[in-house]
C-alpha cells in the first residue's frame, strides 16, 4: 500500500495505491496524518488506484472527514472503483462523503 | 464646534458641565450596556442588535441652541447616554423592558411608550423609551427598545426628513401612513406566527411522545422529534450484530426527502413502514454484510435497507433503486452500478421470491 500526499491546485491530495486492508491500515493512517493539520484547504482522497478498503480504512477516512468538518473543510473522494463504492454503500457511508 | 452655532451664556455653561462629565458618561454607557447585555443573556433573550453611544458635543450644541433654556443643569438632559436594543419580535420589546425595570431605576415621569401615543387614525414611530439610572446612582440615560421593523421605519423616516421643517403634502403623508400601518401589521403577524409555530412544535412533540404518530404530519421538525425516540436503533443493532460492528453516528435527516418521495405524510406511516419492512431489511443487510468482515456501519444503515426493501416491494426494480441512490447520494451514473449490485443480492431473498 502506497500513500502520497501533495498539494495540487490549492487542495491537499492524498493518492492511495494498493489495498487498504487491516494490515496496511496503521501505516496508511500515519502517512495520511498530515491531512489532520490542513486548514483552509479542501482535501481530496484520490482512490483511482485503490483496490479495496477495509473497516480500518473506513475509520481512517471518517477520522479525516470529522477533523476537516470541524474546521469547515470538505473531503472529496475521487475515482473509486466499484468494489470500494459497494463497501461505502453497504455500510451506509455513501452519503457522508462527497464523491467526485 | 460648528461656527454657525451661537450659544448663549447658559448654553455655554451647560456645555462646560458636559465636558467635565464626559468621562463619567463614557463609563456609564459601557456599564449600562454591559449590565443589560448580561441580563438579556441570562434570560435567554436573543436580540438583533444592541447599541450604545454618548451624545457628541456637536449634537448637544445643536440641541442647546434650540432649547437650551429648558434645562437648568446638564443633569436635566436625559439622553446624553443612549442605549438601543433592537429585538426580533414585538413581545420581546416588553420582555426587554421588564428586564430593564429589574436592573435599572426607571424615571417614570420622563419615560414614554410611544407605541401608545398614536391616535386611532395615525401610525408611525412605535418605540418604547425608558429614562433609567444605574442602581448604583449616577447620571440618567435613555434606553430605547424597538423591533427590527420599527428600527427600519425610524431609520427611513429620519432619512426622508419626514419629520423635518417642510410641511409634507397630504398625498405623501398618506403614503407614509400606509407603509407605517403595513410595518405595524407585519410586526404583529411575525409575532403571531412565531407563537403559532411554537405551539405547533410543542403539540407535535407531545403527540410523538404519547405515541399518537398517526396524528403527526411528517415534517422536518416532527421527524427530528421522532428521531429522539430512536426508531431505527433496534434494526441498526440487529444488523450491526452480524459482524459485531461499531455504529458510527451520522444524521438521518437526509433520508426525509426519500420518505416523502414514498408518499408518507405522517409519522404513523413512517412507523408502519419500519414495522412492515424491518425483517426483510435485515435479511437484505445480512446478505450483503455476512460475506464481509466490515465491522463499522453508519447509523443510517437500517433506514437505508428499509428504503431499499420498500422500493423493491413496490416494483421499483433496478431503476427505482438507482433513483433512491440519486436522492440519497446525489445524482450520478455510479448509483446505477450500486443499484445493479443491490438488485443482484436482493434477487435471492424471500420477499423477492414471494413477489414472483
Amino acid at each position: 500500500m502506497k500513500t502520497t500526499i501533495q498539494e495540487i491546485d490549492g487542495n491537499m491530495v492524498a493518492i492511495l495505491e494498493g489495498s487498504l486492508d487491516t494490515a496496511a491500515a496503521a501505516d496508511t493512517e500515519k502517512a495520511m496524518s498530515p491531512l489532520n493539520d490542513v486548514e483552509g484547504k479542501d482535501i481530496i482522497i484520490d482512490c483511482t488506484d485503490l483496490a479495496y478498503i477495509s473497516s480500518a480504512g473506513l475509520r481512517i477516512f471518517l477520522g479525516i472527514l470529522q477533523n476537516a468538518q470541524a474546521k469547515g473543510g470538505h473531503v472529496y473522494i475521487k475515482g473509486i472503483n466499484d468494489t470500494v463504492r459497494g463497501i461505502f454503500t453497504i455500510t451506509g457511508f455513501s452519503n457522508i462523503f462527497e464523491f467526485m | 464646534m460648528d461656527n454657525q452655532v451661537r450659544l448663549d451664556a447658559h448654553g455655554e455653561m451647560l456645555l462646560r458641565q458636559y465636558r467635565e462629565l464626559l468621562p463619567t458618561l463614557q463609563q456609564l454607557a459601557d456599564d449600562a450596556s454591559s449590565q443589560l447585555r448580561h441580563a438579556l443573556l441570562e434570560q435567554g433573550i436573543y436580540i438583533t442588535a444592541m447599541e450604545h453611544r454618548v451624545k457628541t458635543e456637536k449634537s448637544l450644541t445643536g440641541k442647546l441652541e434650540l432649547k437650551g433654556a429648558k434645562y437648568k443643569s446638564i443633569d436635566d438632559i436625559t439622553d446624553l447616554v443612549g442605549l438601543r436594543v433592537i429585538t426580533f419580535y414585538t413581545d420581546e420589546v416588553d420582555k426587554v423592558a421588564a428586564i430593564a425595570k429589574r436592573i435599572f431605576d426607571i424615571d417614570w415621569q420622563e419615560s414614554v411608550d410611544k407605541r401608545k401615543l398614536h391616535k386611532l387614525d395615525s401610525f408611525g414611530y412605535n418605540s418604547l423609551h425608558y429614562i433609567c439610572r444605574l442602581k448604583t446612582g449616577g447620571p440618567r440615560f435613555e434606553l430605547q427598545m424597538r423591533t427590527a421593523l420599527q428600527h427600519v421605519w425610524s431609520t427611513i423616516e429620519h432619512d426622508t426628513g419626514y419629520k423635518g421643517d417642510v410641511k409634507i403634502p397630504d398625498v405623501y403623508l398618506r403614503q407614509f401612513n400606509r407603509l407605517a400601518g403595513m410595518m405595524e401589521l407585519m410586526d404583529d403577524e411575525f409575532s403571531r406566527l412565531r407563537t403559532v409555530l411554537t405551539d405547533y412544535r410543542r403539540q407535535t412533540l407531545a403527540l410523538v411522545k404519547s405515541g399518537k404518530l398517526d396524528d403527526v404530519p411528517l415534517s422536518r421538525d416532527s421527524f427530528r422529534n421522532y428521531l429522539d425516540l430512536h426508531p431505527f436503533d433496534r434494526l441498526n443493532k440487529r444488523i450491526a450484530a452480524v459482524n459485531q460492528a461499531e455504529i458510527w453516528p451520522v444524521s438521518v435527516m437526509s433520508y426525509l426527502p426519500v420518505l416523502e418521495s414514498f408518499g408518507m405524510e405522517t409519522l404513523g406511516q413512517v412507523q408502519h413502514f419500519i414495522d412492515e419492512n424491518s425483517e426483510d431489511a435485515y435479511q437484505l443487510a445480512l446478505s450483503q454484510l455476512a460475506i464481509t468482515d466490515l465491522d463499522i456501519l453508519s447509523s443510517n444503515t437500517a433506514l437505508q435497507y428499509l428504503c431499499l426493501v420498500y422500493v423493491l416491494k413496490h416494483d421499483g426494480g433496478r431503476d427505482g433503486l438507482k433513483s433512491l441512490y440519486d436522492l440519497i447520494n446525489g445524482e450520478s451514473d455510479a448509483n446505477g452500478i450500486v443499484a445493479d449490485m443491490m438488485m443482484e443480492q436482493a434477487k435471492t431473498l424471500p420477499f423477492m421470491q414471494k413477489k414472483r
